[in-house]
């Protein structure tokens, strides 16, 4: 045991010194202030007016009266320019010019088929913007129901009194209690939770196969099993490196938190100020999640990185180990494919299957816990054969490591891996 | 006290080979054992086998008196393998603390006997270096540092010297005596009989998993000695031919050309074979009855062919 201790002490502080670890966790903080930051930021430069023309080449004043509509919204400033249709290909040569030059960034056409059958037809380098399209497409219609409204005999002025804003709002109702969390809050932890997740039971895996690998091509490994059980060396490895997973996480979590707290003042120093009213809400994460998260990170990685360890053991070399290890990597892929059906329903019976199977559960369960609600005998069911399942591979693993370790040469088949596993030592 | 290592009929065997098939030795305390035997024979599986990193299919390995592993006496024993190395980005003085650490040492022990080590050997100034930086050769005595810096009772080397510059070769040779007269058991393997000769207090010669011979080296060389002579003459000995093959007077001649090897059939008289070759006219510069150079003995005992590796060409019978 005092062994395995000095293997982990090794494994993580050789860890968290490397650039690898530092690079790693600044940038991740850095990723979570920008998924803060850059939705804002992108809000405010698609609030940045648009510059509309109008062309209008209808026979009564809908282009006048659009054109107001689209100047009351403050997204658009519209101006109006009149037209017929048999000068309108002289018209859009000059605006399209001026769209070139970015005076303008597009211009509607309106003609008398637009409010008889809403035929509507836009020009502008903006086009691929759908936040842009969706604003001008629902001033446009709204403008076009006031008219045809206005038409029938019905007074503009009620129209628009007529019309309120929407406001929807959703929780999330949990184990028969309703939570503070919004459908958009806990689309985006459990989304958030699977990132997290499926790269660190990854990275961290990967990197405890270098770190085997390692040991064998420096041929150090002889010399650490003549001191060292192989099972010493391998537990204290996956430890360890677990245990930089764990840091790295508290790190982040510490930095989130911090930033979270203070968004406001962290944004106004980034010179951004926030427009009344738009308060960034963020979920509140419940202790029983993290808890959840934190133990299905912890067994799913031990699971990975055993197996990873046995891969690394049997290879010889980093860019064989790679190769070899995409088997290991195809079975966290899958529940990551099908993240989507398990986020948008999370008590489908393929998300509760997956969610069983002990080397999907690790990503499966934790998303379907964050998305909607998980009978807590569902959890314990799922831990137990994670946890069987842990013990078998980690005897399996441990018994390959400690043949391969000191093997050379040819990579084992699937036959001569079962004769290491059952050869008795 | 009981002997460091003691093997009592150990046999490994590998699918299709047996690698070592009923082996015993046993290492007394204090000596230098060498463990002698060509490319193949199956020592670093021996060693293995008695650093507990293979088991043995058959047989007992004793370690100081103990059946137990190597593993559990670490603290006792500073193992050198064949295949040697490092982790490449760690400082070397926690690289050398890590090591003492997993054979059962306390850090700050460890990280004081690193420094004084690292000092003795010209290092002091590369201890909080990366391994990646320094050169092989320094490296080499890293690593030897990390055999010994624990002051085991037993060295276990694997083909200690291959590999080493001669600057290093020498070092390393000078620390091990050094330790070995402090009471140092010190077992290793070497293929390279020069080295056994000088070093070696006893020796085990073993050829195809197993044993030729051992003993203590003067025992070895007396039951192969005292009918050994060593010639040579003037315009070399090929027109000699004819008295070196006379199978009543010499069992077996090694004609290098300049010089040769004779072994005397039993009861002959070394000086019959002066006269003969004076009486046909040979311009002698040497004739020396002289105690069988060890590889003389290796290639004797091991024959030619098993011994390719060591014996080199130009060996003719």
């Amino acid at each position: 045991m005092r062994k395995t201790l000095v293997v982990i002490r090794r494994e993580f502080v050789e860890r968290v010194r490397s650039k690898w670890f530092i690079v790693s966790t600044v940038m991740g903080p850095l990723l979570m202030v920008a998924f803060v930051v850059v939705p804002i930021l992108m809000a405010r430069r698609g609030a940045r007016e648009r510059v509309v023309a109008v062309v209008d080449l209808t026979t009564g004043d809908f282009g006048q009266r659009l054109t107001a509509e689209l100047e009351r919204s403050q997204a658009i400033k519209a101006e109006r320019v009149a037209s017929e249709p048999a000068r309108f290909g002289l018209a859009a040569d000059s605006l399209s010019q001026l769209v070139g030059l970015r005076v303008l960034d597009g211009f509607l056409i309106v003609s008398d088929a637009s409010v008889d059958e809403g035929k509507v037809e836009y020009r502008g380098s903006n086009v691929a913007s759908p936040r842009d399209m969706q604003v001008l497409e629902s001033l446009v219609e709204d403008a076009l129901f006031a008219e045809r409204l206005g038409r029938s005999g019905v007074d503009a002025n009620l129209v628009r009194e007529a019309r309120i804003r929407l406001d929807f709002k959703t929780a999330k109702i949990s184990g028969s209690k309703t939570t503070g969390e919004s459908a958009q809050g806990s689309f985006i932890l459990a989304y958030a939770m699977w990132m997290l997740l499926y790269m660190g039971i990854l990275l961290y895996g990967i990197n405890v196969m270098g770190s085997v690998v390692e040991e064998k091509t420096s041929r150090i490994v002889e010399v650490l099993v003549s001191s060292l059980r192989p099972f010493e060396l391998m537990s204290g490895k996956i430890i360890g490196v677990g245990g930089v997973g764990l840091f790295q996480f508290l790190i982040w979590g510490i930095a989130a938190t911090l930033l979270i707290d203070r968004r406001v003042e962290v944004l106004r120093l980034a010179g951004v100020q926030l427009p009344p009213g738009a308060e960034i809400s963020l979920p509140s994460i419940p202790i029983a999640t993290m808890v959840v998260f934190l133990l299905f990170f912890l067994l799913g990685y031990f699971l990975y990185a055993a197996m990873f360890a046995a891969v690394g053991a049997m290879t010889g070399s980093e860019a064989e180990a790679r190769q070899a290890a995409n088997v290991v990597v195809m079975l966290l892929v899958v529940p990551s494919v099908l993240m989507i059906g398990i986020l948008n329903d999370p008590g489908s019976s393929m998300a509760v299957a997956l969610s069983l199977i002990p080397f999907c559960a690790p990503i499966a369960m934790p998303v379907r816990w964050a998305a909607g609600q998980v009978p807590l005998s569902e959890v314990a069911l799922s831990v137990g054969i994670l946890v069987a399942t842990l013990f078998v591979i980690t005897w399996i693993a441990g018994r390959i490591y400690r043949v391969g370790i000191l093997m050379y040469g040819k990579r084992p088949g699937l036959k001569e891996l079962v004769r290491w596993v059952r050869v008795a030592a | 006290m009981s002997d460091p290592v003691v093997l009592e009929s150990i046999t490994k065997r590998y699918a299709g080979h047996t690698a070592v098939r009923s082996l015993s030795l046993a290492v007394a305390p204090g000596a230098v054992y060498g463990l002698l035997g060509p490319n193949g024979a199956g020592k670093t599986t021996t060693i293995r086998m008695i650093m507990n990193i293979i088991v043995p299919d058959e047989g007992k390995v004793r370690l100081f008196g103990a059946v137990s592993t190597g593993r559990d006496l670490s603290r006792r024993i500073g193992y050198l393998p064949e295949e040697r190395g490092l982790y490449r980005k760690m400082k070397v003085l926690d690289l050398l603390v890590f090591l003492a650490e997993t054979k059962g040492m306390d850090r700050p022990s460890a990280k004081r006997e690193a420094l004084a080590w690292l000092e003795r050997l010209g290092l002091g100034a590369w201890a909080l270096r990366k391994v990646d930086d320094l050169s092989k050769g320094m490296q080499q005595k890293v690593q030897f540092i990390s055999t010994v810096l624990h002051q085991p009772d037993l060295l276990v080397l694997d083909e200690p010297f291959a590999g080493l510059d001669p600057v290093n070769s020498q070092i390393m040779k000078d620390t091990v005596m050094q330790l070995a007269r402090n009471g140092t058991t010190v077992l290793f393997s070497t293929h390279i009989m020069e080295h056994a000769e000088k070093l070696c207090d006893a020796i085990c010669i073993i050829a195809r998993g197993e044993k030729v011979l051992d003993g203590p080296l003067s025992e070895v060389k007396r039951t192969h000695g005292g009918r050994h002579v060593v010639i040579a003459a003037e315009g070399g000995l090929n027109r000699h031919d004819a008295l070196l093959g006379d199978r009543s007077l010499v069992a077996k001649a090694d004609n290098y050309g300049q010089y040769a090897e004779v072994e005397l059939v039993e009861g002959a008289d070394p000086q019959r074979l002066l006269e003969g070759l004076l009486a046909t006219g040979a311009r002698l510069t040497r004739f020396e009855i002289a105690e069988p150079s060890l590889t003389k003995i290796f290639i004797d005992r091991v024959g030619p062919e098993a011994a390719t590796a060591t014996a080199g060409d130009g060996v003719h019978a």
